[in-house]
């Protein structure tokens, strides 16, 4: 495994118990410069990742509580009117900064969601007359609570697409819970130094374009993605009803730079069917609309890629 | 009604006030006026502290001694340099010495909280933080003259009346209106017919449609009413006395005396013969709407159980996997079974099955011993 990369997850270890699915998705998000959409229950440390992170690579973090009354101009920032000399001068927005959490992101109205969400895709801000680009890296990893789904306005499928992965963080482990308890009681969270700068963040982006991916693996990842629009033609007739709509091209761009990092963060040179299947749940699931009959069976779209994965024949 | 208030504007200054941050004076037009003459009184503000945003709030105390009306506020909001002039129209409701009584409350805050409360909007008000602090004013005294005995409407009007027609059938009712229009103290008068008439009197309480500057309240006061008996009667004649304050006479508004004539009506045809409303008749959609009641609560107590009986008829296969691992034939299909199943569970047998199939990118491939890896996956169910 590549050094810089060891020493990152070394420290960022010192403030993170466990969560490993999650560090390795914004580890893979940086490296791809994708974002990350997070379901999962508060109190997951997923402020603590972004935070840790950001100080191990020496970036700027900073964390949005999306709610109903919030606008577009909060986070994007606004003209402010100064009476003095009758003019408009403008207050930057949290947006402009390189690692954003945007918690509980299906709280604000659709405004603020398309406005957020604009931004990822653009990475430049326009306020009044003026457009600012941000500073690269800029990683949103946005989080949706599953429960308490009252009140909330649910990402349309055409933004969800705009996310690289959607990751589901659980609970720690017993054990990992026991660490996290002791640690939080003696105060003995390690403090985080900074190990990378962003030179170096840029310089394994550089470094993960030599992975190779082999012909046939490509061909199997876009045979991946064509079974999820057309079942049938792949043989899965047990799927076809339960599926709405097929991913995106963009869906098929990621899976590529996904599986080509993960191989990277394993300390290969070249991508195997396994980190394709390491990602493709997370590349995957939130691209998938499943039929009004599957949902009401209980049906996943984790269950639909594993049917995918396990009925197309790898190379 | 030629003469008005702004004609004869004379104004009473009193000496300019100091208080804290600004300075301020009142104006009135007259200080000895007659009781419910018009006066118009005004209050300028002017701000002295430059360094602060200053904003007022000044109204007149509510009194049962006078009425008065804002009739204008202009404001001159340069930076940190307010200037406001507070423009009432006052009528004086007693005679004799008058106090007029203020309440006056100044707020002081920032150009930062000024734009603070701009940078909200439609969606988001911001609101402007101040400081507020309660002033005291002295207050004004007028010398209220009383009018002359007898007296019910001041100010310059004139009357007008309508009657449609002088003759109808018994208990049918005659439209009778009386209007008074003009300038001064709006003319509401309770009783303008005496109560003891030989007659039956219908009264709507009066439309009034006045407008308030400068110049006094322009007003017109309709009296809609009806009359009607089953004989022939007489309206007695209708004086009102009133009095101009701004020429000091008094003069009289009049409607003579009219007679109507009133002719009789059977009996018979007033009598009314049609039940309204129909009368009752027994309801019994009560029971249809009772029975509804109970289908849709039996519905509802049965619908409670249901989950019960859908637990019955889904079962479930305990790890399926394990039969799928056993029944494999060759070594890409374990693996491919394996990923798809979960790629982080089987990591240690994946690894072992993709060396064996693609090598490590330094060795080339090997043979592996395929019920080995099936027994270590099976482990890891």
């Amino acid at each position: 495994m590549n050094e810089k990369i060891v020493q990152l997850k070394k420290e960022l270890s010192k403030a993170v118990i466990g969560q490993e699915n999650m560090i390795e998705g914004l580890l893979i998000g940086l490296l791809c410069d994708g974002h990350i959409l997070v379901e999962g229950v508060p109190g997951l440390a997923k402020t603590t990742t972004i935070n840790a992170l950001s100080r191990a690579i020496g970036l700027d973090a900073k964390r949005i509580q999306f709610t109903p009354d919030l606008l577009p101009s909060d986070i994007i920032g606004a003209q402010i009117y100064n009476p003095k000399d009758h003019s408009f001068s403008v207050k930057k927005g949290p947006l402009f900064t390189h690692l954003l959490l945007a918690d509980e992101i299906n709280r604000a109205p659709a405004k603020v969601q398309s406005a957020l969400l604009e931004v990822m895709q653009e990475r430049q801000v326009t306020i009044g007359d003026e457009t600012f680009k941000l500073e690269s890296p800029f990683l949103v990893m946005a989080t949706q609570n599953p429960i308490e789904q009252e009140g909330v306005y649910a990402l349309p499928e055409a933004q969800l697409d705009r996310f690289m992965m959607k990751i589901v963080v659980l609970h720690n482990s017993e054990e990992e819970e026991l660490t996290i308890m002791r640690k939080a009681a003696s105060k003995s969270f390690g403090e985080i130094e900074a190990v990378l700068n962003i030179e170096d963040l840029h310089t394994l982006q550089k470094e993960l374009e030599n992975i190779h991916i082999d012909e046939e693996l490509e061909r199997y990842m876009v045979q991946l993605i064509a079974a999820t629009r057309e079942p049938k033609r792949f043989g899965l007739e047990s799927i076809a009803e339960s599926i709405m709509f097929g991913a995106s091209p963009r869906a098929s761009i990621d899976l590529y730079k996904a599986s080509r990092a993960q191989a990277f963060l394993k300390g290969k040179e070249f991508v195997s069917p396994s980190d394709i299947a390491d990602v493709i749940h997370k590349v995957l699931r939130h691209r998938i609309v499943l039929s009004y009959e599957a949902r009401a069976k209980g049906i996943t779209s984790d269950e639909v890629i594993s049917n995918i994965v396990e009925t197309l024949p790898i190379p | 009604m030629k003469h008005n208030l702004g004609k004869l504007w004379i104004l009473f200054c009193f000496t300019l006030l100091q208080a804290e941050d600004f300075t301020y004076v009142f104006n009135i037009n007259q200080s000895n006026p007659y009781m419910k003459e018009g006066v118009i009184l005004t209050l300028d503000v002017n701000q002295t502290n430059h360094d602060v945003v200053l904003l007022f709030d000044f109204d007149l105390k509510k009194s049962k001694h006078y009425s008065f009306q804002r009739i204008g506020i202009e404001e001159h909001d340069a930076h940190h340099t307010m200037q406001i002039r507070y423009t009432y129209l006052l009528y004086p409701l007693i005679s004799g010495d008058l106090n007029i009584t203020f309440k006056m409350t100044k707020k002081v805050t920032t150009d930062d909280s000024v734009a603070y409360s701009f940078s909200g909007d439609r969606d988001n008000v911001k609101g402007l933080v101040t400081k507020d602090f309660q002033v005291d004013l002295n207050p004004v005294t007028l010398t209220v003259k009383p009018l002359p005995k007898g007296t019910q409407i001041v100010g310059d009007f004139t009357l007008d009346y309508t009657i449609k027609t002088h003759q109808a059938k018994a208990y049918e009712a005659l439209p009778f209106q009386m209007t008074l229009k003009g300038n001064g103290y709006p003319p509401l008068i309770e009783h303008l017919i005496p109560k003891d008439v030989n007659f039956t009197l219908f009264t709507e309480k009066p439309i009034l449609h006045s407008t308030a500057d400068a110049q006094g309240t322009h007003s017109s006061v309709t009296y809609p009413m009806a009359l009607s008996d089953h004989q022939d009667f007489t309206l007695p004649a209708i004086t009102l006395k009133a009095f101009n304050p701004k020429t000091e006479h008094s003069y009289l508004l009049t409607v003579p005396l009219q007679n109507f004539q009133v002719s009789k009506v059977a009996i018979t045809n007033l009598v009314d013969k049609t039940d309204y409303p129909p009368t009752l008749k027994a309801n019994w959609s009560w029971i249809q709407t009772l029975l509804g009641y109970l289908v849709v609560f039996a519905a509802g107590y049965l619908s409670a159980f249901a989950w019960k009986w859908q637990k019955k008829t889904t079962t479930k296969t305990e790890h399926p996997l394990i039969e799928k691992i056993q029944k494999t034939k060759d070594t890409k299909a374990l693996l491919q079974l394996l990923m798809a199943y979960d790629s982080h569970r089987f990591a240690p047998s994946i690894s072992k099955l993709e060396n064996s199939l693609y090598g490590d990118g330094k060795i080339k491939s090997r043979d592996i011993n395929i019920n080995k890896v099936k027994e270590e996956a099976i482990g890891l169910v």
